[in-house]
C-alpha cells in the first residue's frame, strides 16, 4: 500500500543498499583478493552479531548518468555504535575500496563526529585504520586553486578522548600521515604482520626526500614496529586483531567516569606448587615468566599490552574476576629495563591510573639499561619518567618481590614512599647495587694488602651472602613479609577485593591529560 | 620462527649445537651472558641447525641472528 512518503522511503532503502556496495564489485574483489576484509566485514567481525548501528550512511558524492540515474559514491569512512560482549562501543573505520582510503574521498565531518560521539556518549572508541594521510593528493591543490594552513581534523577531540574513554586503534593496511597519528593516539595500537604498515610518510616520499629505497614492509612493517614502541601489539591476522580489541576493552570501564567491570572469577591455569621451584638458586639462571603468570591470575585472563618492552612485561589480568594491571619481568628477554621497556611501563601505569585499575608488580628489576647504546637512547630520562608515572599514580598497588630490586629503576618500579602491600619471596635479592662486581671496588685496599686475595674474596663473599638474606631485611621491617611463593595468588585475591573498595573515590578524569 | 635471535645485547657464553644437529622446540641453542645473567636463546621450531653465526665470546646486538634452523617437513 502506497503511503504519502513511499517514494522517499524507497529512496532511503535504495541509497542504503548502494552504500553497502562500498567502492563497487571490482574494488571489493581486489580487496578480498589481497587477503583483506572489507570495512563492513571487519565491523561485523568486531561487534556482537547484528549490533552495528551506522551513522551517516547516506553521506557521499552524488553523480548522475546520462539517464539521470543518481549514484552516490559513499564516503570512505564509516562509523557508528555497536556492542562488544553486550557493552556499547563506538567504531570508526576506513574503506580502502574507495580511493584507497585517501582523504579526498572522505567527508571529514564524519570522522570528526566519530570522535565526538565516543567522548560525548562516554563509550570506548575503536579505530580501524587503512589509508593515507589527511592531505589527500597534491592534485587537490590544483582543483581547489589554493592551499591552506593545516590543522589536524578533530584533533581537540582526539586528544581529549585519551583522558576520557578507552581508545584502540588497529592498522588494517598501510597507514601513513594523519592515519598514522590516529593510530598512535590510542591506549592500544595494533599492527597485523604482513598486512599492515605504519609510517609518517610512505616509500615514495621517503625515497624522494632521503634517497633511501625501502618498500613499505621494510619501512614500517612488523619487522620494524615489533620493537619500535609505536605499536603495542603485533598480531598474525585480522581475526586476531579483532579478538585483541575485544579482550582489551573487557578489562576497562566504558569511560573514566565508571569503574572497571568485575566479572565472575575463575581459578588460575597453573598449579601454585610450581612457584616453590620457579626461581633458581643460582642467580645467573633465568626463570620462565609464563608459569608465574599462569599460577597467579585467573585462567585465560592475562593480556600483554606491549610487545616492545623486552624484559619489561606489561599487561592486564584478572584476580578473582577483578581487572588489574601487571608489571613483571621476562628474564629470557634480558636483565635490565631498556628505554623501550621504561616506555611500556609508563604507558601501563598511565592506563591503569586513567581507568582506575589497581596495579600488581611481580618485581624482578635489575635497574635501567646501562652502556653506550642505552645512554644514546636517554635510558635515564625514560626510566625516570616511568618512575614518575608510578609516583603520580593514585591507584592501589601491590608488590610481590620475585627476585631482584636494584638501581633507580628497581627502587621506583612502584612508589615505595606510600602505603602499598608488599610480599617478598625467599628468592628476593635487593640493594642499591648488586654484590657481584661491587666487592672488588669496595674492598680493593684489603684485597691488595692480602697474601691470599682469592681466599679473602671468598670470605667476604660468604659474609655478604649471609647478610643479604631476605630474613635479615624482614627483621628490620625493610620488607613487609617474606612468604611461601605458593601463597601469592591467595594473598593477591584478598588484596584486590580491598583495593576495589578504594576505587570509587578515584573515578573521574585523571589529574594530568594522557599523552600517547 | 626459524631464526634464533638475540633478545638483548650480550656476549655468547655457550654454544650448545653445531651445524647439522637436530633440535626440538625450546631446546637451548646458545646461552647468552648479559648483566651477569645466563640467558638461553631457544629453538622456536623443531628441525636441523642449518647455520650458526656465532662462537663463544662473540658480542651480539639485540635482534641479531644467532643461528638458523631448517624446520622438519610438516
Amino acid at each position: 500500500m502506497a503511503h504519502t512518503w513511499s517514494p522517499e522511503i524507497e529512496e532511503i532503502d535504495r541509497r542504503a543498499a548502494r552504500a553497502a556496495l562500498m567502492g563497487g564489485a571490482e574494488k571489493v574483489a581486489r580487496q578480498r583478493a589481497a587477503g583483506r576484509s572489507t570495512v563492513r566485514d571487519r565491523i561485523a567481525e568486531l561487534l556482537d552479531d547484528g549490533s552495528f548501528e551506522e551513522i551517516g550512511a547516506l553521506a557521499g558524492f552524488p553523480s548522475a548518468d546520462e539517464h539521470g540515474e543518481v549514484d552516490v559514491m559513499p564516503a570512505n569512512f564509516l562509523f557508528g555504535l555497536g556492542d562488544i560482549d553486550g557493552r556499547r562501543v563506538a567504531v570508526g573505520a576506513d574503506d580502502f575500496t574507495i580511493r584507497g582510503g585517501a582523504a579526498d574521498a572522505s567527508i571529514m565531518a564524519k570522522q570528526v563526529d566519530s570522535e565526538r560521539l565516543a567522548g560525548a556518549m562516554r563509550v570506548p572508541l575503536v579505530r580501524l585504520i587503512e589509508g593515507t594521510g589527511g592531505g589527500g593528493s597534491v592534485k587537490m591543490i590544483e582543483s581547489a586553486g589554493y592551499t591552506y594552513v593545516p590543522a589536524n581534523p578533530g584533533w581537540d577531540h582526539v586528544v581529549a578522548n585519551m583522558s576520557l574513554v578507552p581508545v584502540v586503534a588497529a592498522c588494517m593496511g598501510p597507514v601513513a600521515g594523519l592515519g598514522a597519528a590516529r593510530a598512535v593516539m590510542s591506549h592500544l595500537s595494533i599492527l597485523i604482520e604482513g598486512q599492515s604498515q605504519l609510517f609518517v610518510a610512505g616509500p615514495p616520499v621517503v625515497r624522494h626526500a632521503t634517497g633511501a629505497d625501502l618498500d613499505k614492509e621494510q619501512l614500517g612493517g612488523a619487522g620494524v614496529h615489533a620493537r619500535s614502541g609505536a605499536i603495542d601489539r603485533v598480531v598474525p591476522d585480522e581475526a586476531a586483531a579483532m579478538a585483541a580489541i575485544r579482550q582489551f576493552l573487557g578489562y576497562l570501564p566504558s569511560s573514566v567516569h565508571e569503574l572497571p567491570p568485575v566479572g565472575a572469577g575463575c581459578p588460575p591455569a597453573g598449579d601454585a606448587e610450581v612457584l616453590a621451584d620457579l626461581v633458581p638458586r643460582n642467580r645467573r639462571q633465568p626463570y620462565k615468566l609464563k608459569p608465574l603468570l599462569d599460577a597467579v591470575f585467573d585462567e585465560g585472563s592475562v593480556f600483554s599490552t606491549a610487545g616492545y618492552g623486552a624484559s619489561v612485561y606489561t599487561g592486564l589480568a584478572r584476580l578473582d574476576g577483578h581487572p588489574v594491571g601487571v608489571v613483571a619481568t621476562d628474564p629470557y628477554k634480558g636483565a635490565t629495563m631498556t628505554p623501550n621497556g621504561a616506555d611500556a611501563l609508563t604507558r601501563l601505569i598511565d592506563l591503569c591510573e586513567t581507568f582506575h585499575l589497581p596495579l600488581v608488580s611481580l618485581t624482578d628489576q635489575a635497574g635501567m639499561m646501562i652502556g653506550l647504546d642505552a645512554e644514546k637512547a636517554a635510558s635515564i630520562r625514560r626510566g625516570a619518567r616511568a618512575v614518575a608515572a608510578a609516583y603520580q599514580a593514585r591507584i592501589p598497588m601491590a608488590e610481590v618481590i620475585v627476585r631482584r630490586v636494584f638501581g633507580v629503576g628497581g627502587a621506583g618500579q612502584i612508589n615505595r614512599h606510600r602505603y602499598s602491600r608488599q610480599w617478598a619471596w625467599p628468592s628476593g635479592d635487593w640493594g642499591s647495587l648488586p654484590v657481584e662486581g661491587g666487592i672488588e671496588a669496595a674492598y680493593r685496599r684489603d684485597l691488595e694488602a692480602s697474601d691470599d686475595p682469592d681466599r679473602l674474596l671468598k670470605e667476604i663473599q660468604d659474609r655478604l651472602e649471609d647478610a643479604r638474606s631476605p630474613f635479615h631485611t624482614a627483621e628490620r621491617y625493610g620488607v613487609q613479609d617474606v612468604i611461601d611463593p605458593r601463597r601469592t595468588r591467595d594473598l593477591l585475591v584478598r588484596w584486590v577485593r580491598d583495593a576495589y573498595r578504594v576505587l570509587p573515590e578515584l573515578v573521574g578524569p585523571p589529574s594530568l591529560g594522557v599523552r600517547p | 620462527m626459524t631464526d634464533v635471535v638475540a633478545e638483548m645485547t650480550a656476549t655468547v657464553f655457550r654454544v650448545h649445537v653445531a651445524v647439522g644437529d637436530r633440535v626440538s622446540v625450546d631446546d637451548p641453542v646458545v646461552t647468552l651472558e648479559s648483566m651477569k645473567m645466563e640467558i638461553p636463546a631457544v629453538a622456536g621450531v623443531s628441525g636441523t641447525v642449518s647455520r650458526l653465526d656465532v662462537a663463544e665470546g662473540s658480542a651480539v646486538e639485540e635482534g641479531s641472528v644467532l643461528a638458523v634452523i631448517e624446520p622438519d617437513p610438516a
